[in-house]
Formats: structure tokens, C-alpha cells, sequence
């Protein structure tokens, strides 16, 4: 089976990461976003995936020997959502009949894609969308449907007054005839395709289950970090931390060190290699790759980028981002502060800010 | 044999690196600081040229700490445009701005030069070096620098400097001085005689002798160690300070312009600087136009060959217009820098503002600032590939690469 993962392009909303990696490649819960759609894909068997995006492929490519086959279909001009399946076609067609997999790359979730996978074969339609609940459906696209059957009868787009509260969670399951109806131009899925296949009565949303994210950006990247460790407490609860040193759901690589006196969570993941001195609180944050946090500091809230320094009795909170190698020296606060790769923070952010 | 006709002279840039200065940014994110276009042409590009008057030159250097690719087709490109060999010379670490020079001293004497001019890249002046060497010649020191009269405010910021008012000898340098020394501000470019060499070489010297001593004597030994690479040299500590009053260094005084090109705003007066400069030396570099079969022209303003500019638009003072740029009917552009390949469309208005690569400027929209050069928000930036949908204002804000704006902003920073 193949797979499409919608990967898009520049990721500014999760700048000042994305000015040193592109999004796939920022690291979530300790491996890279992509990674963990790649992983629920290949578990269920899927033998390529494409990755459409529209900018250079090299820092893409690095991604191999993880025993499933990766190529990359880059657009040059913007398709949309829907356009970029078009320009993949002949990657997607493999003459077998089977329906192929699109994902959207910023969201997180269990991806129960094998309960997926039954239900699409079970209704005999055209296309399958997970859809997700959601407590504000009016910031969204509302897909109003046959309860019994999960049929789609309309899309509404953004409603203004309540319609339903199951939105569209960006996971698909199409029939290689879907790509007959999207031609190569701008073409979005959401406004042209699938309400055409709706009012053919061929498309079909199963709900969710479990947790659902879309981590593009900053405060919703912190959010669904809490969602997947609490989802990974209840399946592998192994694989977190335990420890007189560790509240709530903690997730520590294994070549992390972690000093004496610290107090680390709820909510914490701890990337490979970083090295967090004794006397540190850590909670509701994403320590990355190779970042290094000194003693008696205290973060909270915030993302702390690869190679990164935190100073002794630093103290980082509020939806502080520091991107790659940022060195913020002792005994300053950082209040919200966004802080681009490679800068050196002598002074307090006392209010958030952006430091180029 | 060394009749001054026949003497040889070495220029050395110094163009720094990518992970100083990021005070350029966000202009810096995509290109190298010293290629940023000012006035129609990469920032280093001003120097080159000065440096071309020079009688004699036998070669040009650039010295920083970027990869060599990144100038490695510009180097080709101007060495052919000028006819004289520009070689870029990339420092493997940091050895401050003498022990820079001095760790290519070898290359740099190849020639044997009778003198070296040592350039920053980022100095905005007129760069009067054919006079400066004229008059080091008549000092015989072993180096010249260049100076300026500076306000009292502007003045702690650099390097201030005494000299006498008759022989013009440098008696007293002190760096970024806290109390008011005097209004005497160094400019950052200099001329040297291959003894320069040796002064540096004996301030390594002394280092290491006492980096030895350090670790015979036992107090020394509990003092933390500040301790400098014995091969990082500065220029202004380690060499104007120490050899300031002992007849060695000399200065010389232009009266001309002078700033320095740290932040994005400074790129926009520093262009306009320049415009204004090429008024005088070379004004067919400059646009002209009076709306019938060009656009009007005010002011200096500068536009490549390449680019398009309707004839009911009315452009400057103070335009710089990069190659293959559109600009519509209607629009009305002062005061700004427009980059490669954007496309302004019909009465939209720039003004205070640096529009970056393949950006787009929507019909009706306003891209504005209050145009104060040295703050973060007084000049509006927009990084490669931003469009401003129609009828939009943007004020007093930067914007990085690849973002589209559908409401106004003021006032923000976006990422």
C-alpha cells in the first residue's frame, strides 16, 4: 500500500525551529513529527511513502534505512491540498487496485489506521476521513454526517452557528479513482474534492479515537505533548520515566543525564544526548537534542532548542521558544520569549518577545 | 628599486562571519551581510571599488568566516568586472581583527606590498584612499588611520581617539570609552607598512611569555582564567592603545560622510549615501525620469537595467530598484530598497521600507515606518518571498521570508 503524507512548506508558524530544520524534521516527543506517521504506517504494512512538499528535497532525503521506501514529489508551484495527490499520481497508481493513505504532516494522533482500513472496506464507498471531536467546531471545517453509518452528507466550512462538532483530522483513506476527479492545478481537497464525492454519496468519516493535534504551531505543539504521553501511559507506559524525580507523564531518551535534587514533569520530554544539572525543575516543556540545562534553573511551558543552553538559576516560562544553539546565560528570566537560532540572551526577557 | 611608482599595494576586507552580528537579521538570514545590495550593489562592493583608485593595487583580499562557497561566484564576477584579482580568504577560528592579518601574512606579502589598507566591510564612507596613502607617506609611520569628527552622542560608540592638531599623530585610542574622551572617532579603515606585521607578532609574543609565567606562578594559578588565545589580536586594544604617543601611527581626517551598516535601517541611509555620492561621481549611474515615457524621478535613485517601472509611477528620493523588479502604474515609492524579482502592483505606496526577493505588493496596500534608522521597528523589513495581499498596511514591522499577509500589522515582529 502507498501513502501520502501533505507536508507543505515553510512551517513559519513553528519558527524560530523550522529557520534550522524543515517541520518534518522537528523532533516531537523525542523523534522527528514525521517520524511517528512513518512508523504507524509502515506497522500496517505500507511499502512507500511520498512526501509532497514544495521546497528543496536534501534535508529530506536523510531519511533512510528506516525499512520503508521514501521518495519525495516536490510541487513548483502552490497545487493546494488536493493538487499535490495529482502531481504524485503515477507514485500512487500501482495498478493493484488498492486505496492509498494521505495524512496531513502537522497532526498527531494513535493513528488507528488498521480499524481505519476495515472501515473503508467495510462501507464499499470512495474515500474515508477520520474526523475528530472538537470543542470549538466554528474554527473548522464541519463535516455533518449519518450517524449510523458515518456517511458525509455536507461540508460546512467555518459554520457560524453550531451544525456538528466532528471536524476534519487530516487522515484519508482514497480509492485510486479519487485521483481521476483532481486535476494539476490548485485544487483544495477540503472545498472541491471531497464535497463532490459527498454529494455522489461515496464518502464516509469514522470518529477518531483517542487523541487528536495539530502541533504546527508553538502553544498547540506543547498541548499535544501532554495528549501523547498520556495517551503513551495508557498503551506502553514502559517507555516513561519513573523516579522519585519524575510527577506525571515524562519521557527521557536514554542517552540523557539527569543530575541529582531535580524535579521533572508533568508533561516533559527529554532529548537525546541533553544533559539537565542537578537542582533543575522542569515541567509542561520539550527539551531538544544535545540542549543543556544548568543547575537550580526552572522552565516551564516552553520549548528549549537543539544544542541550547540554559544558564544556573535561569528561569524560562510562558511559551518561551530558544531555536537552535541559543546560549541564555545565568540567572536570567525569560518571559515568552522567542529567541532565534545562535544568539547569545545576556539580558531578562521580562514581557514575550521575539530576539533575532 | 622601490621608487614609490613601482611600489605595490595589498587591500584586505574584512567581511566577519555568519554567527556574528546577527543584528543584521533578518536580511541576513538568506544572504551573507557583506552581499546585502546597497545602492544597486553588494555591500562589499563599495570598498572594492575604492579600493580600484588606489595607484599600484596589486590584489585584494577578503577575510571572514563564511564558507567559501557562499563567495565563490562573487569573487569570480568582480575580479573580471574590475580586472583586478579578489581573493576570498576564509579564517579557520577567530583571531581577532589584527591577528586576522596577521595569520595571512604570508599570502597577504607575496606581492611584496610596500603598503596594506585594512578595510571593514560594513563602514559606509567615501573612502579617500589614495589621499590617506599620499599622507601616510608623509608621516612614515607605520600606520595611518582614517578619522572622522563625531557627535558627542555618537561618539562613545566607537573607538575614540586624540591626535595632534600639527603633526597629526595619534596620542591616545581608547575602545567604546564610558566617559567622554573626545569627538575624534575612528572609521575603521587603515593604512599599514609590512612593520605592522611585527607589532602583532610581538603582542602574540608577549601573550604566550606570559601564559608561561602564568603557569609557574601559584597566585596567578588561582586567578579564573580570562585567558586569550595567545594568536587572537586586536586591533584596537592590543595595537592602537599601546603604540598611541610613541610616534608609530598617524591619523587621517575625512570630511565626508561616515556610518556604519549594523542594522537592517542603517542599509537603507547608508544606500542613500551612496546614491547621493554617485550624484557626484558617477551620475549616469543614476535614474531620471519625468513621467512621460519613464516614471518620474526625484531625488537619487538608482534602478537596473533590468527592472520595470511604469511610467505613472513616481519614484524617490532615495530608491534602489534590483534587477527584474516590477513596478506597476500608480505607485508610489520613497525612501526604500527594493529587492530582485518583487512585484509592486498598481498605487500601492513603500516608503521607509526594504522589500525582500520575489516579495509581492499588493493594489492599494501601504508598506510604511517611521524611517528611524537605528531602532528595530523604525524601518519596515520584508524578508524573501512575502506578499502583501491588496489594500493591506503594513507598519513598523518585520516580516521573515515566505509569509503572506491578508490584514494589517503594526508594530510586529513576524516570524
Amino acid at each position: 500500500m502507498k501513502a501520502l503524507i501533505l507536508v507543505g512548506g515553510f512551517g513559519t508558524r513553528l519558527r524560530p525551529l523550522t529557520l534550522s530544520f524543515p517541520k518534518p524534521l522537528v523532533d516531537f516527543a523525542n523523534k522527528p513529527m514525521i517520524l511517528h506517521q512513518i512508523e504507524a504506517l509502515k506497522a500496517i504494512g505500507v511499502d512507500e511513502v511520498i512526501l509532497a512538499i514544495n521546497y528543496e528535497p536534501e534535508q529530506l532525503l536523510v531519511m533512510t534505512n528506516l525499512g520503508i521506501k521514501i521518495t519525495c514529489s516536490q510541487e513548483t508551484e502552490p497545487l493546494g491540498t488536493a493538487g499535490p495527490l495529482a502531481l504524485a499520481r503515477d507514485k500512487l497508481v500501482d495498478g493493484s487496485g488498492q486505496p492509498f493513505f494521505v495524512l496531513n504532516s502537522d497532526v498527531i494522533s494513535e493513528y488507528p489506521l488498521e480499524e481505519f482500513i476495515a472501515f473503508h472496506n467495510a462501507h464499499g464507498g470512495e474515500a474515508s476521513i477520520m474526523v475528530t471531536k472538537v470543542d470549538e467546531p466554528s474554527k473548522y471545517g464541519v463535516l455533518v454526517m449519518e450517524e449510523a453509518t458515518g456517511k458525509v452528507e455536507r461540508f460546512v466550512e467555518k459554520p457560524k452557528l453550531y451544525v456538528g462538532n466532528k471536524i476534519n483530522a487530516g487522515i484519508y483513506l482514497l480509492n485510486p479513482s479519487v485521483l481521476d476527479q483532481i486535476e494539476l492545478r490548485p485544487t483544495s481537497i477540503e472545498k472541491e474534492i471531497f464535497p463532490q464525492i459527498a454529494e455522489a454519496e461515496k464518502l464516509y468519516a469514522m470518529v477518531l479515537p483517542g487523541f487528536w493535534m495539530d502541533i504546527g504551531q508553538p502553544r498547540d505543539y506543547i498541548i499535544g505533548l501532554r495528549l501523547y504521553l498520556d495517551s503513551l501511559r495508557k498503551k506502553t507506559p514502559s517507555k516513561l520515566a519513573n523516579g522519585p524525580h519524575i510527577v506525571g507523564n515524562v519521557l527521557v531518551d536514554e542517552t540523557a543525564e539527569i543530575g541529582d535534587g531535580c524535579l521533572i514533569g508533568p508533561d516533559v520530554a527529554i532529548g537525546r544526548d541533553c544533559v539537565i544539572e542537578s537542582g533543575v525543575r522542569l515541567s509542561r516543556c520539550t527539551v531538544m537534542r544535545g540542549a543543556h540545562v544548568k543547575r537550580y534553573s526552572c522552565v516551564s511551558s516552553s520549548i528549549i532548542g537543539w544544542h541550547s543552553t540554559v544558564g544556573q538559576w535561569a528561569r524560562v516560562e510562558n511559551m518561551s521558544i530558544l531555536g537552535k544553539n541559543v546560549n541564555l546565560y545565568d540567572e536570567i528570566y525569560c518571559n515568552g520569549g522567542v529567541v532565534l537560532h545562535n544568539k547569545e540572551i545576556k539580558s531578562d526577557i521580562m514581557k514575550p518577545d521575539i530576539v533575532m | 628599486m622601490g621608487s614609490s611608482m613601482e611600489e605595490k599595494v595589498v587591500a584586505v576586507i574584512m567581511v566577519g562571519g555568519p554567527t556574528k552580528g546577527t543584528r543584521f537579521r533578518p536580511l541576513s538570514l538568506n544572504i551573507p551581510k557583506p552581499l546585502f545590495p546597497i545602492a544597486g550593489q553588494p555591500m562589499v562592493h563599495h570598498p572594492i571599488s575604492a579600493c580600484k583608485r588606489i595607484p599600484n593595487l596589486a590584489q585584494i583580499y577578503l577575510v571572514g568566516f563564511y564558507e567559501e562557497r557562499e563567495f565563490a561566484l562573487y569573487v569570480s564576477a568582480i575580479s573580471n568586472e574590475l580586472k583586478v584579482p579578489v581573493r576570498y580568504l576564509r579564517e579557520d577560528k577567530p583571531h581577532g581583527s589584527a591577528g586576522g592579518l596577521y595569520h595571512f601574512r604570508n599570502l597577504i606579502m607575496e606581492d611584496s606590498p610596500s603598503h596594506i589598507f585594512l578595510l571593514n566591510c560594513d563602514v559606509c564612507c567615501s573612502f579617500p584612499l589614495p589621499e590617506m596613502l599620499e599622507a601616510h607617506r608623509g608621516y612614515g609611520g607605520i600606520g595611518t588611520l582614517l578619522v572622522i569628527k563625531g557627535s558627542p552622542e555618537s561618539a562613545s560608540q566607537f573607538g575614540e581617539l586624540v591626535a595632534d592638531p600639527v603633526t597629526n599623530e595619534l596620542l591616545h585610542y581608547t575602545e567604546k570609552p564610558e566617559t567622554f574622551v573626545s569627538d575624534r572617532i575612528n572609521c575603521g579603515v587603515y593604512v599599514f607598512t609590512p612593520e605592522i606585521f611585527n607589532a602583532i607578532g610581538d603582542v602574540s609574543t608577549q601573550r604566550k611569555d606570559r601564559a608561561t609565567l602564568k603557569r609557574v606562578s601559584s597566585f596567578e594559578a588561582l586567578q579564573p582564567a580570562t585567558r586569550i588565545p595567545t594568536d587572537f589580536v586586536r586591533l584596537d586594544q592590543d595595537i592602537l592603545s599601546p603604540l598611541a604617543g610613541k610616534k608609530q601611527l598617524y591619523t587621517y581626517e575625512t570630511m565626508d560622510f561616515w556610518e556604519q551598516i549594523k542594522s537592517p535601517g542603517m542599509s537603507l541611509r547608508c544606500s542613500g549615501l551612496y546614491l547621493s555620492q554617485f550624484r557626484l561621481t558617477s551620475p549616469q549611474l543614476l535614474a531620471s525620469g519625468d513621467g512621460t515615457s519613464i516614471a518620474i524621478v526625484i531625488g537619487d535613485v538608482y534602478i537596473h537595467p533590468s527592472a520595470k517601472v511604469h511610467p505613472t509611477a513616481k519614484i524617490g528620493p532615495n530608491v534602489s530598484i534590483s534587477a527584474n523588479a516590477r513596478v506597476g502604474p500608480g505607485v508610489r515609492l520613497m525612501s526604500c530598497i527594493i529587492l530582485d524579482d518583487v512585484e509592486i502592483m498598481e498605487n500601492a505606496v513603500v516608503t521607509n521600507a526594504i522589500v525582500g526577493w520575489k516579495s509581492s505588493i499588493g493594489r492599494w496596500s501601504r508598506v510604511q515606518a517611521e524611517g528611524v534608522y537605528n531602532t528595530k521597528l523604525g524601518v519596515t523589513i520584508l524578508g524573501d518571498s512575502v506578499s502583501v495581499e491588496d489594500e493591506v498596511v503594513v507598519t513598523s514591522s518585520i516580516v521573515l521570508p515566505n509569509k503572506t499577509l491578508n490584514v494589517s500589522v503594526q508594530d510586529e515582529i513576524i516570524l
